[in-house]
């Protein structure tokens, strides 16, 4: 596979264009009712027809079909499905497409995917039909990026904003700016060439005030990208605690399942445990550790070992201690070992205090520990003081914004360079530069917005400068 | 077989023309100059004047590498202004009202005294081509001439079409026949021919103005002339006038465009939209209340005056009408009406950047046939067909500018690339590298590339080095003259400045403050640099002040261009591309990219359809030569 070796664009998997045929799970991978799997490139219809011995399989395009599915080698019936044809080039890819909906056993997804390999279908690399869709004229670059988006997206939030994108809400945010800046160059530019013509004289003043609000606006949209790659990328968050402070089963509290194993014996969870949830749309990555100590067991010191390589790699740990008992040696530890790590101690067990040992527990720490909240993982108390704790500091005004958010580090990376690209024309302007200087800043910022939305030629410009003075003796 | 024989010939005696047949004749190679009309040599068909923005900076840039326009211009300019003054040096640019048949009559003698030069009158009605060559032309009067290269720079005469009101008639030029044959002939050799449309104001009596109805318009005081030769303008200068139009003549034109033949779809050819007729700017800008006219008298010992703003195809009788609504024309007289002219040009993008044609080995195009408008822009485009036809008979490597290094090149490049959809003018904005394009430094670029063609004379080449060795001198000097707090100068420039310039200061920093004009740096120059000009001191000064620039407009550019080199192969098919629209295929087709940095800039493609081409061009990449 060939990578195009841009680091100013994303990196896709660059195949052997349309003579195969590829096959991947659409839905995300898991327990649920419904998965789908997506066929697309020419052979999409020979290799559906297998299912159900049927060589000529053409369903009429965009009507679902119920199917009974069948193995091909052994005839039996394996499911009962829903088959969609996109017939290219009208569908996603451009290519032909077959959709297979099925029932969401992983099993059953699997031996599906399995036969479709096994009739000549190849696994689809990431992003492959997105790729194709691009190598298609699908879609464009832009829109390229907000699928990728899309399927890395894990929550609500993020998958509104990726289709957000991808019906090119960004390019509509970035239009009107992007015809503000060509307005503002088309004056300074004929002010250049037409210096004979009977044109208005440049309202400096106008000028910069149009800039300003230019240059503020895209620093806005750019400033959105911390929300946005808060939202993509979430958080990571790690557990720690000696064994038995009860941090699965606040794992458990927090996710809302039994996913760790819970038992009353110290030293269970030897393996870290990653799982996702959210809280207000920001995926949060719970890395529960296996309990901090010296140990001897081999099996859990190498368990001990990663616990103290994530806290160092996550954006917050959160320490548990046992508030029904006293601080350990262990406890006060764990509480050294997490000096200068952004931090959360929690209180774990107020269910087994009366009110007033929980208060008293709680100034105790608080006193060194301002960030401390008091929980029962078992009663479920306290849970949401907690999830508020964990994004407060990370959480902008943006987050809860319905409006766009950037969350692609090359967007945001050409809209600072935008906005940088108008100050410096506006501190040339201020210092009284001739134009042709003035210019660059603002022809460079309009090349990086060109960058997100498609280029504005010379062309485009002098047709600009045409329709809106009169030029010419 | 021929009456006579030649290395090269040049049909059509315009701007394009001349330059070729002068360059041709002093590269040592025999050249015939055949024209229509002999006495027409060099004539300025439409304004008496030559220059302006990025038009003057191309007229400096034929001048340094040895054309002739510069110093004819030089000789017969009667108003010499330098535009933008209040501008960075990069877009300042001279400009020259000519004295119209001075400049004819000055042309031609440069012309005639050209050693290798042979003048023909006469109209060329066929190639006469061997085996996909051309091998000379036939004339109307019968007369067969071989040559072993051709240059056509016809103008607007290929099958020209002259409309005023609802009156046409073929025409090459008012008062002149078009060149019908030849067209024909370009067509049936399969030449893909297209029609532009360019239009000429009237010419007024100078006798039946109120001049003091207008403003005027003086010259220069100091003129800055466009050849590096030229030591003084010797020509007397004279005034232009500024006057406008008024309401109610826009009112008259409104009533009357159907009698318009833009309006009433007789004009099909495609016009400018920067040279927009007087119908149009009524039409299309129809919230001006008034548009700007300008009164060109056309020479010293003329009374005629060009209205320079009022160009017109109107019936004649309706164009005096309205010019009489016009404050100090109540009694003008019209001396030539003015006219819209159709002609026929030669879709460029065939063309390689020597202006030799893809299509037919040896012949060269140049000029307006090249859907192009201007003196300048013809001129520079027969300089370069004039250089390569002469070395193509001598079967030298062929002589191409870049985009970085000429205005010339940003044009060839860009007719070839882009062709035309309306009549191709230069601007500043074309030229990506236009901090670097300058007017003053055009022989610095340029010089060294015409003395290597042999165009540069030995004179004009000393003349060059010795500005060279001073700019130099003077550049040192900038950098290590240096003047204490506690010296004589220093409290001077303190003075004049109004402000402390710290412990010392050197006249290269003291250059970059605001408000230090070149004079007064001039004036602290050592002894050593007595001799530098203010023009000399000048150009080292912009080059100064635009370095930084320079770099950063080149980091952002190249930023962008990153994909730039990446090859389109040449067997590679757009029309395999699935998922292109037809009209991008064919856009792609025309414009026959041979880079992705060509793909990004061709007009009309979508970003969806230039990252599609991306994708494909990488997956070209042969395998190995990418990651795996």
């Amino acid at each position: 596979m060939r990578l195009i070796s841009n680091p100013a664009y994303p990196v896709y998997p660059v195949t052997n264009f349309m003579p195969d045929t590829i096959v991947a799970l659409a839905t995300p991978t898991g327990r649920s009712g419904i998965g789908v799997i997506r066929l697309s490139g020419s052979d999409s219809l020979r290799i559906t027809g297998k299912f159900f011995g049927d060589a000529d399989f053409v369903p009429d395009p965009q009507n679902a079909h119920l199917k009974r599915l069948h193995d091909p080698t052994t005839g039996e019936v394996i499911d009962e499905a829903i088959i969609t044809y996109f017939k290219a080039p009208h569908s996603f890819t451009g290519e032909d497409v077959i959709e297979i909906s099925c029932h969401g056993s992983p099993v059953l997804l699997r031996q599906v995917i399995d036969i479709c390999l096994a009739n000549d279908a190849r696994m689809a690399d990431a992003g492959e039909f997105s790729l194709r869709a691009l190598a298609n004229g699908r879609i464009d670059l832009a829109e390229a990026e907000a699928i990728r988006d899309l399927i890395d997206a894990q929550t609500v939030s993020s998958v509104r904003q990726a289709i957000r994108q991808l019906r090119g809400e960004f390019s509509k945010q970035l239009q009107p700016l992007k015809d503000d800046l060509l307005n503002v160059i088309v004056v300074l530019e004929s002010a250049l060439e037409f210096v004979e013509d009977d044109l208005p004289e440049i309202q400096a003043e106008n000028v910069k005030s149009r800039l300003k609000a230019i240059a503020a606006e895209t620093e806005k949209l750019a400033a959105t990208f911390k929300a946005g790659r808060l939202i993509r990328e979430g958080l990571r968050v790690a557990l720690v605690g000696r064994p038995n402070v009860g941090k699965s089963s606040l794992f458990n509290a927090l996710l809302g399942s039994d996913r760790a194993i819970v038992t009353e014996i110290a030293g269970t969870t030897r393996d870290q445990i990653h799982e996702r949830f959210t809280i207000d749309d920001i995926p949060i990555s719970l890395i529960d550790t296996a309990g901090l100590r010296e140990t001897t067991d081999t099996v859990e010191s190498i368990g001990v070992e990663r616990s103290k390589a994530t806290m160092a790699d996550v954006d917050v740990v959160i320490v548990m201690l046992d508030a029904s008992e006293e601080l350990t040696k262990e406890d006060n530890e764990i509480l050294g070992s997490v000096e200068g790590i952004s931090h959360i101690i929690v209180g774990n067990k107020i269910d087994k205090l009366t009110p007033e040992e929980a208060v008293g527990f709680e100034s105790k720490i608080k006193s060194q520990r301002p960030r401390t909240v008091l929980v029962s993982a078992k009663t479920g108390k306290g849970l949401d003081d907690l999830k508020d704790s964990i994004v407060r500091p990370f959480a902008t005004e943006d987050t809860a914004r319905s409006g766009f958010l950037v969350s692609d580090a090359r967007h945001h990376d050409l809209l600072v360079r935008a906005a940088a690209g108008i100050e410096q024309s506006l501190d040339q302007m201020n210092q009284k530069m001739s134009e042709e200087i003035v210019l660059i800043g603002l022809q460079n910022a309009l090349r990086s917005l060109g960058e997100i939305t498609g280029e504005t030629t010379t062309g485009d410009m002098l047709t600009r400068i045409f329709s809106t003075f009169c030029i010419g003796k | 077989m021929f009456d006579e024989s030649f290395d090269v010939i040049v049909i059509g005696a315009g701007h394009a023309g001349c330059e070729a047949a002068s360059a041709s004749a002093r590269l040592g190679t025999e050249t015939a100059l055949v024209t229509i009309n002999l006495d027409l040599i060099g004539q300025m068909s439409c304004n008496p004047a030559v220059g302006g923005i990025a038009k003057g900076h191309v007229v400096r840039e034929i001048d340094a590498l040895g054309g002739i326009m510069g110093r004819v211009i030089d000789r017969t300019g009667i108003q010499f202004r330098l535009l933008n003054r209040s501008r960075g040096p990069a877009v300042q640019s001279p400009r020259a009202q000519a004295d119209r048949s001075l400049y004819r009559t000055e042309m031609r003698s440069v012309l005639e005294a050209t050693p290798n030069l042979h003048l023909r009158q006469g109209t060329v009605i066929n190639l006469i081509v061997d085996n996909n060559r051309v091998i000379g032309v036939e004339m109307q009067d019968s007369r067969n001439f071989g040559a072993k290269s051709v240059v056509i720079a016809t103008g607007t005469f290929l099958n020209g079409t002259i409309h005023t009101g609802r009156k046409t008639f073929s025409a090459g030029r008012a008062g002149e026949p078009a060149s019908i044959e030849l067209a024909e002939n370009l067509k049936q050799h399969g030449f893909p021919v297209g029609r532009l449309k360019t239009g000429t104001p009237p010419r007024l009596d100078g006798r039946t103005i109120d001049w003091d109805a207008f403003e005027a318009q003086p010259p220069d005081e100091k003129p800055v002339p466009f050849s590096f030769a030229t030591e003084k303008i010797e020509q007397p200068q004279i005034e232009c006038h500024i006057g406008y139009t008024s309401e109610r003549l826009h009112q008259t034109i409104r009533d009357n465009l159907h009698q318009s033949p833009l309006y009433s779809g007789k004009i099909t050819g495609i016009g400018p939209r920067y040279c927009p007729s007087i119908e149009d700017k009524v039409v299309k800008f129809a919230d001006k209340d008034r548009h700007q006219l300008f009164l060109e008298p056309e020479g010293h010992n003329t009374n005629e005056v060009y209205l320079n703003g009022f160009s017109t195809s109107l019936p004649s009788t309706l164009q005096l009408e309205l010019l009489r609504m016009i404050d100090g024309f109540e009694n003008v007289k019209i001396i030539r009406p003015g006219y819209a002219i159709e002609y026929d040009f030669v879709d460029p993008r065939e063309m390689r950047p020597t202006m030799e044609s893809t299509r037919m080995d040896g012949l060269f195009l140049s000029g307006q046939i090249n859907g192009t408008t201007g003196y300048e822009e013809a001129a520079c485009q027969g300089l370069l067909a004039g250089i390569n036809a002469a070395f193509s008979v001598q079967k030298r490597k062929p002589f191409i500018l870049q985009r970085d290094e000429a205005y010339i090149g940003v044009l060839a490049d860009d007719l070839i690339r882009h062709g035309v959809d309306e009549p191709y003018r230069l601007f500043t904005s074309r030229a990506e590298a236009r901090l670097t394009l300058r007017h003053d430094n055009a022989d610095e670029r340029l010089s060294p590339k015409g003395r290597e063609a042999g165009l540069v004379g030995d004179t004009d080449w000393e003349r060059f080095n010795k500005k060279r060795d001073r700019i130099a001198n003077l550049r040192n000097a900038l950098d290590f003259t240096r003047f204490k707090r506690s010296s004589v100068e220093y409290a001077g420039i303190s003075q004049i400045l109004g402000a402390d310039l710290g412990d010392s200061i050197t006249l290269s920093q003291l250059a970059m403050r605001q408000g230090v004009q070149a004079d007064l740096i001039h004036r602290l120059l050592p002894e050593a640099c007595s001799d530098v000009r203010v023009t000399e001191l000048e150009t080292a000064l912009a080059d100064s002040l635009y370095s930084g620039y320079i770099e950063k407009q080149k980091a952002a550019t190249e930023r962008v261009n990153h994909h730039d080199t990446l090859k389109v192969p040449e067997t590679f098919q757009f029309n395999a591309i699935s998922g292109l629209s037809n009209e991008m295929v064919e856009r792609l087709e025309r414009a026959r990219p041979r880079n992705f940095g060509q793909v990004r800039t061709i007009a009309g493609l979508t970003p969806a359809a230039i990252s599609t081409v991306l994708v494909h061009l990488t997956a070209h990449i042969p395998a190995g030569t990418g990651q795996n």
